[in-house]
């Protein structure tokens, strides 16, 4: 069966995987394909493993490593099981990583876990991960970071004058761009968002209808938030 | 956000039915979508094939990926959020309660 998935939709989740593959700010090319490489055995885990037990310690990554260790073990447990994160497990993960790159990581899993669930959720399979672009990292980030008050990650300066999901990945600029290239074509544009009549097109799902499907799977993903 | 976009258009939900996952929400397709949100966090691939066929008899093709394309996004944001450690300033937090007594996630590890 051919399903038919809109432009906008297709294109966000093409250039997220494209996205993927190329240097980030902090990981290269070929690190971040790693990264994504462990959060898909995670999301597709049909036996995972314990929250508290670290990938890297299994036999679960068949390939060579070139991330350390801790950043394999957190990515699955964030593409997994997302709901058991706690501010002890971040501290432990930055004294091994620092802030930025974990915020980096993060916006890997997350990107990967919204491509292979929406592939998942269609009934389609999930698209392989592209070849790492060749490269170093970027090393971008804004012109100045803040501690977040309502985050445990640095975000760009002023800090907290947003919601925290919005300022979240800020310390990371491309990864901010990035996901929110993609909320706007799985949920709907940020500008639209104080608008509870907002609908994609007419006879299309109504914003109660999406924010019954929205308040379901964060229910089910124990995520307070 | 359900709360608010349901009240705001003048409709009226049941969340307890949300939070058990049961029928009975009060919006147009909430049953069919519901299961198919469930069945989109679940592991089980039968149970989600079944879900999705049936939101496509009630509705059609275009809406099932509209609603496939939201779960997707919460499953990037559940991350996002929980990842970060983002939290809820105090304010909002007071004025949700209820909603948060009904949804039954006052004692999530994820409550910051």
């Amino acid at each position: 069966m051919t399903i038919l998935v809109r432009s906008d939709l297709a294109d966000s989740h093409r250039l997220a995987w494209e996205h993927i593959a190329a240097p980030g700010s902090w990981w290269t090319g070929v690190a971040r394909v790693e990264l994504a490489t462990t959060a898909l055995i995670a999301i597709t885990d049909p036996d995972p493993l314990a929250p508290w037990i670290g990938v890297s310690r299994t036999d679960r990554l068949p390939f060579g490593r070139v991330v350390p260790a801790i950043a394999h073990d957190v990515a699955y447990r964030l593409a997994r099981h997302a709901g058991t994160m706690t501010e002890a497990v971040y501290r432990a993960v930055v004294e091994e990583i620092d802030p930025l790159p974990y915020v980096e990581l993060c916006a890997i899993v997350s990107s990967v876990a919204a491509v292979a669930h929406f592939c998942r959720n269609i009934g389609a399979e999930i698209p392989s991960l592209p070849r790492p672009l060749p490269d170093v990292a970027t090393g971008e980030r804004p012109d100045r970071l803040e501690q977040a008050a309502l985050n445990w990650v640095p975000v760009a300066a002023p800090a907290d004058e947003v919601a925290a999901v919005v300022q979240a990945y800020t310390g990371v600029p491309g990864e901010q761009r990035n996901t929110w290239r993609m909320a706007d074509a799985q949920y709907m544009p940020d500008q639209e968002m104080v608008d509870p009549e907002w609908t994609r097109r007419p006879g299309g799902l109504t914003r109660a209808q999406m924010e019954l499907v929205a308040t379901r799977v964060a229910q089910l993903r124990e995520c307070f938030y | 956000m359900l709360s608010w976009s349901s009240t705001s258009t003048g409709e009226s939900i049941d969340l307890a039915a949300v939070a058990d996952g049961r029928d009975g929400v009060g919006l147009a397709h909430a049953n069919e979508l519901l299961r198919f949100a469930s069945a989109a966090a679940g592991s089980d691939d039968g149970e989600l094939a079944t879900a999705r066929q049936r939101l496509v008899d009630v509705t059609d093709e275009e809406f099932m990926i509209d609603a496939a394309a939201v779960a997707a996004n919460f499953e990037m944001m559940t991350r996002l959020a929980d990842g970060t450690g983002a939290r809820m300033p105090a304010e909002p937090l007071e004025r949700s309660a209820e909603v948060i007594d009904v949804m039954r996630i006052a004692t999530l590890t994820t409550r910051r």
